[in-house]
């Protein structure tokens, strides 16, 4: 692909998510999040390879619809209310958009199409998905949140959280272990929403740093099954216990970054005498847990047996990417930092 | 509720019925968001023309040509899934499942 298409792509990707961020006006979001999935499109499809293909495919139905159905609850809402402006949606137009935005997201119940777009996109192409295309969808959270539709939202974010754990467990390919790894993470994000925002925000910039940083790793190391894992320790001993380090901040143990939303969002579910989803959810990241350690220990923990000469493959450089060591210091250390997130 | 609400509403619940239930062909589903696209620019442009309001005359046209660029882009990728997965049917996406 040439370059310059290439940079317009980027430059649009960028462009229409900050046009959905800064919208009052629902046909300017509706804009922003169809330009999104269109400058995202060959972005996906690049390697023209069938399962490229058919990624792009699954994730053009699903955004093309689930934009459709936003715009049309929208002009619902300005049939009532007589005005389109984001902040004001009465409460069932706000109940429809919620259900859209978490098809957009891949909450639990329509969560089917998410890993199979990420199985076959690339590994860059799966972290710009699971980071930056969330953005967009939960702005428009964010600016609905006068009257959320609660129940929804505390439902939903269990399910989430339940069957991302479940599902992933029976996984072995890393880009579908990170999917549901995903799915978790935003039952987690939307269950804040019922919260507080400054509480949703903390948690999505933990997660975007921590996979961020364990989708670094992945694609150094070129890991693409749990078998390729075994052998990530012969290309970068150090990355790997990075790894291993990282692995278990998305898991939420306590000296680390992903322990930060984890505590908040169980603390604030106490207070508000949430106790039946708060047991659940904490109980929903024990099997997550389970396959975050399975993958350190195919990681570092243990070393399989190889020929000899595949021990040696550290003597070649291994390709670093200049965004690695930040990213994994952040994910691993700024737990401490947690007085100032939360202020 | 007036017929043209009605009538917009009840195309677009239609249409993503289909999209929903009707898993065959890639141009079905294509199909059926045109519907959804073309429902929702019906009811743009049928519920807001009036001569106070001239300011939403230019709603349904950027929806519109938005709907067309996603319409371009889901036929590229029926004649992109149709050269890798030899027809357009539905069930032959599966190289990607759990």
């Amino acid at each position: 692909m040439s370059p310059l298409i290439w940079s317009l792509l980027i430059t649009s990707l960028a462009t229409s998510t900050i046009i959905t961020m800064s919208s009052h006006h629902w046909l300017l979001a509706w804009v922003g999040l169809e330009l999104n999935t269109l400058s995202i499109l060959p972005v996906i499809i690049k390697s023209h390879h069938p399962r490229a293909t058919e990624a792009a495919t699954k994730y053009f139905l699903i955004q093309a619809a689930a934009a459709a159905l936003i715009l049309l609850a929208s002009t619902l809402n300005a049939w009532q209310t007589g005005h389109w402006s984001i902040m004001h949606t009465s409460a069932h137009t706000t109940t429809i958009i919620t259900l859209a935005i978490l098809l957009k997201l891949g909450i639990a119940p329509m969560h089917g199409w998410y890993p199979e777009v990420l199985q076959g996109s690339t590994m860059n192409t799966a972290l710009i998905i699971s980071t930056w295309q969330k953005l967009a969808p939960l702005t428009l959270l964010y600016l609905i949140n006068n009257n959320p539709p609660t129940n929804i939202l505390l439902l939903m974010g269990v399910i989430s959280a339940l069957a991302g754990g479940w599902i992933g467990l029976n996984q072995t390919q890393t880009r579908k272990i990170m999917a549901f790894s995903s799915i978790a993470h935003m039952g987690w994000l939307i269950i804040t929403l019922n919260l507080s925002l400054h509480l949703t925000t903390t948690t999505m910039m933990i997660y975007m740093i921590t996979t961020t940083a364990m989708f670094m790793s992945l694609n150094t190391t070129t890991t693409k099954t749990m078998t390729d894992m075994g052998m990530a320790w012969t290309q970068s001993p150090p990355l790997t216990t990075m790894m291993m380090i990282t692995l278990m901040s998305l898991g939420g143990l306590p000296p680390l970054t992903g322990f930060t939303p984890k505590w908040l969002i169980l603390n604030n579910l106490c207070h508000m005498n949430l106790l039946f989803p708060t047991i659940i959810l904490a109980m929903a990241s024990l099997p997550s847990l389970f396959f975050y350690i399975r993958l350190a220990y195919f990681t570092t923990l243990t070393t399989p047996p190889n020929t000899t000469n595949t021990h040696h493959k550290w003597r070649f450089k291994p390709p670093l990417i200049a965004g690695l060591t930040p990213a994994t210091s952040l994910a691993a250390l700024l737990l401490p930092l947690m007085p100032m997130m939360i202020s | 509720m007036t017929v043209v609400h009605f009538t917009t509403a009840g195309t677009f619940m239609l249409s993503i019925t289909g999209l929903a239930l009707h898993r065959t062909h890639l141009v079905s589903a294509l199909l059926c968001i045109e519907g959804m696209m073309l429902a929702l620019f019906s009811a743009l442009a049928v519920s807001y023309q009036t001569p106070i309001h001239t300011n939403t005359s230019l709603q349904p046209i950027i929806m519109l040509a938005l709907a067309a660029c996603g319409a371009g882009a889901g036929l590229s990728l029926l004649v992109a899934s149709t050269r890798t997965h030899a027809s357009d049917h539905l069930h032959n996406l599966s190289l990607l499942k759990c």
